[in-house]
């Protein structure tokens, strides 16, 4: 058993790291591995967005994150930073900013880049899915 | 030994210049998403000094097509596979 971490910095749709990273995520953690974090940065921070629809016979990412934390406790952390000037707030912030509606709801947390950092010190193997 | 992984085309970008020269003797390279154009027998020839070390995602040369073009001397994965090439590297680097 090794510790995991993932960093995906691609966002839905625009590029297949998204979908590259989810694939391998789910072998992580099927194999037994503690998959201990997947860290969404620059434009990665949109597979959190809680209001994707994408079409019905396609593969829909923000719930195949949401189903990766159910199966297997794996924590989704989003930068903050990245996150809201890209228009990706949670309840919270979208609060503190004055903003109706909010586009970032749990499992996908909002964090600091010092998690990342953390992650790459606590875990074993780190692997980017870049755009 | 380390594993570098290139997502990108030898055709479109240069980036996999910098893979080959950052890479150590025993490094391992994997090709994935359009990475694994370089496995075609077109431009495999890119990846020579590798002889032996040169991986594929086997996933995406299967979704583009691109499978029966794959030259032989390119080993194909699975995620499966990928997943035992990060566990038998001390760590991995991402080009793209």
């Amino acid at each position: 058993m090794m510790r995991y971490a993932i960093l995906l910095m691609g966002a839905p749709y625009s590029s297949q790291a998204a979908h590259s990273a989810l694939r391998f995520a789910r072998a992580v953690a099927e194999r037994g591995h503690r998959l201990e974090g997947v860290f969404f940065y620059h434009d990665g921070v949109h597979n959190a967005a809680r209001l994707a629809a994408p079409p019905q016979d396609e593969p829909h990412l923000v719930d195949g994150w949401t189903a990766l934390a159910a199966d297997h406790g794996v924590p989704l952390q989003i930068c903050i930073a990245a996150a809201l000037r890209r228009g990706l707030l949670d309840e919270r912030e979208a609060a503190r900013h004055g903003k109706q509606g909010y586009s970032v709801a749990p499992p996908f947390e909002l964090t600091g880049l010092g998690q990342l950092v953390d992650l790459g010190l606590r875990c074993d193997r780190l692997v980017t899915f870049g755009p | 030994m380390l594993l570098h992984i290139l997502n990108r085309s030898p055709a479109t970008s240069e980036v996999y210049r910098q893979a080959l020269a950052a890479m150590g003797p025993d490094d391992r390279l994997l090709l994935i998403e359009d990475g694994v154009q370089g496995a075609l027998g077109a431009l495999v020839d890119r990846f020579a000094a590798l002889e032996g070390r040169l991986y594929a995602q086997e996933e995406d040369l299967v979704a583009r097509g691109l499978e029966p073009l794959c030259d032989p001397s390119v080993a194909l994965i699975d995620v499966e596979g990928f997943l035992t090439l990060t566990e038998e590297a001390q760590k991995t680097v991402s080009w793209f």
